[in-house]
């Protein structure tokens, strides 16, 4: 049996309509798509952890917040000797994101570690940890954060750029998410990501087969981690203001409810699921009021009890890796 | 002395308050399975039932009834719609719960608006204990803790009925073809559940500014109360709540609230982690 082909087409097709935004929207929407693409690679790093290696993380906006804050104190030039270039910033977001995860799962993971519901409460608990924190931490910004971070920029001190206009914006922040998606796809379909899926789908057999399953989920939370730092960094440039509200639990249950609703399992529909959520919700929550989370939250439940898989996952799901797809024929 | 006595008290109240709040969770948790993440909004809806029936003419005691009553039923409701599909996907009953979370607080800011509201006193009056006064009502709660954490105990260990149900939790396909309605075990369970939800939020509002994030506060400790105590046991989860509220309390008054949750927040997590089975799991 040939496998569904497409998935590979509409896979296509959406990138391509991606690329073709700035010919199809004003320059506002543009501006305001560009910086929910950042909410697209952030639904992309949960979709990899909780679709791919089965963690459900309910803290998965300390990342994000702890890739926009660093960000902005790199950027706004508040850290000595590094520099305030956006690179810079964004490199270390990424990396102290990531270490922040590492040092979570290796604390969390390690030996008889936490899984299931355990791992969820407890990162629901840290996020309440992180918010708290990062409300009163005076170097930080309080519970005020970080005003003034600045756009985009390219160039050394003297012949600096800002990019400003929303078309090379938007282009920036699209590359950058098809950066994290080439990444993540490709560690989903080697070797290393049908791991992964082992250890969601039965640890204990996994385990069984020799594999050090810790190693496996830590690996996996540090790299969500990452994404999610890159993904907060690139916020902070666009949205140009860091707050505690970008590190705790409601960001957390955000993001939670878009990758569900796009699909957990394909990165494409969890990205998707973002872009939609946050657009809708841009045109319709002046109109709809409170009425729009009530029916946020009951399409939610909806989508979990009816579609697992997500509005989206199975039509945008890709057909499996061919070294998985056996035998071309049959063995007489 | 007298500080210290206080403190004792204060940790005493919050402690069998917060005990209140999580006998309905851990009775979901421990008993069905499931993690119910809408458990701050039925104590919500608790509370403000006493707010409908206060504005209706009603006096606060006939609300004290009628909350958990009305609360049983909504829980059949949400059990019939939503629950009974996700049973057996485990972490599936996290995400549909939260999103009744989402739903059920959104639907009481609709119906009462974001500010928050007052229930008055009942018991406004204070006593002399050992030398400090102390307001009749918070002792008021604590009896109710005691009395709920005791007929939870007794309708679950001590009853016919109770067995059934533990029966059931055990080994459904078992107590299925000995003909016992595990379907009905499901609702009355879950029902139960919310009704303690309900009578939490009844009983606690006078003392609370009743609006539509109160909820939340109560649901991580009580969490982290069952996970640090164990889930099998209700002995489990009053050493749970003891030791949240006993060192929330006692960090509190050294430093602020905030510190305190914090750090009380941090302490659970080490816990946790250390004692996976919660610390009276290891006997087991």
């Amino acid at each position: 049996m040939r496998p569904p082909r497409v998935g590979i087409h509409l896979t296509v097709v959406v990138w391509l309509l991606l690329a073709a935004c700035p010919l199809l929207l004003s320059e506002w929407r543009l501006s305001q798509l560009a910086q929910i693409t950042s909410y697209g690679i952030f639904a992309m790093s949960l979709a990899f952890l909780w679709g791919q290696t089965g963690l459900l993380c309910f803290g998965q906006a300390i990342f994000f917040g702890v890739g926009a804050y660093v960000m902005a104190l790199i950027t706004k030039g508040m850290v000595t000797g590094v520099g305030d270039s956006t690179v810079i910033g964004l490199l270390a977001a990424t990396l102290l994101a990531a270490l922040v995860a590492l040092a979570a799962g290796l604390l969390v993971f390690r030996g008889r570690g936490l899984s299931g519901a355990y791992f969820a409460i407890v990162t629901l608990a840290a996020a309440v940890i992180a918010e708290r924190a990062a409300s009163h931490s005076r170097f930080i910004g309080g519970f005020n954060g970080l005003l003034d971070v600045p756009p985009l920029r390219y160039g050394g001190d003297a012949s600096r750029v800002e990019l400003l206009a929303p078309m090379p914006v938007y282009y920036v922040m699209l590359g950058a998410a098809g950066l994290a998606y080439g990444l993540l796809l490709w560690l989903e379909r080697s070797p290393l990501g049908t791991t992964l899926r082992a250890v969601r789908d039965n640890e204990p057999r996994t385990a069984y087969f020799g594999f050090e399953v810790s190693v496996y989920k830590t690996f996996s939370f540090a790299l969500s981690g990452a994404m999610a730092g890159f993904a907060g960094g690139l916020f902070a440039t666009q949205f140009g203001f860091v707050s505690p509200a970008l590190i705790g639990v409601p960001l957390s249950t955000e993001v939670l409810i878009w990758t569900a609703l796009g699909g957990r399992e394909v990165l494409l529909a969890a990205f998707l699921g973002a872009l939609v959520v946050r657009s809708v919700e841009s045109l319709l929550s002046e109109a709809l009021g409170y009425y729009w989370l009530l029916g946020l939250g009951v399409l939610f439940i909806a989508s979990v009890v009816i579609f697992p898989r997500g509005l989206l996952g199975r039509l945008l799901s890709l057909p499996p890796p061919r070294r998985m797809a056996g035998p071309a024929e049959p063995p007489r | 002395m007298a500080a210290v006595l206080i403190v004792a008290l204060d940790a005493a109240n919050f402690m069998l308050a917060l005990l209140l709040v999580t006998l309905g969770l851990v009775i979901l948790f421990g008993l069905m399975n499931v993690i119910n993440m809408a458990h701050g909004e039925m104590f919500l809806l608790g509370a403000y039932a006493v707010v409908l029936v206060e504005r209706q003419g009603g006096g606060f005691w006939l609300a004290l009834v009628l909350a958990p009553l009305a609360l049983a039923v909504i829980g059949l409701l949400i059990e019939e719609v939503v629950i009974r599909h996700v049973y057996h996907r485990f972490i599936d009953t996290i995400l549909a719960t939260w999103g009744l979370s989402i739903s059920l607080k959104q639907a009481v800011i609709i119906a009462f608006g974001p500010t928050a509201q007052q229930v008055e006193n009942p018991l406004p009056q204070t006593v002399v204990i050992l030398g400090t006064l102390y307001p009749v009502y918070r002792l008021f709660i604590m009896a109710v803790a005691v009395l709920a954490a005791a007929g939870t105990f007794l309708l679950f260990y001590r009853t016919s009925l109770g067995l059934v149900a533990r029966a059931v939790i055990a080994n459904r396909p078992m107590a299925s073809s000995l003909g016992l309605n595990t379907r009905r075990m499901d609702r009355m369970t879950f029902a139960f559940g919310a009704a303690l939800a309900g009578l939490a939020g009844a009983v606690m509002a006078p003392l609370m500014s009743v609006d539509p994030q109160m909820g939340v506060g109560f649901l991580i400790p009580a969490f982290l109360s069952i996970l640090v105590g164990g889930t099998g046991t209700l002995l489990g989860t009053l050493l749970g709540t003891t030791l949240i509220a006993g060192a929330g309390t006692v960090v509190a008054s050294v430093w602020t609230q905030i510190t305190a949750q914090i750090v009380v927040f941090a302490l659970a997590i080490v816990v946790i982690r250390l004692f996976p089975q919660g610390i009276t799991g290891a006997r087991r």
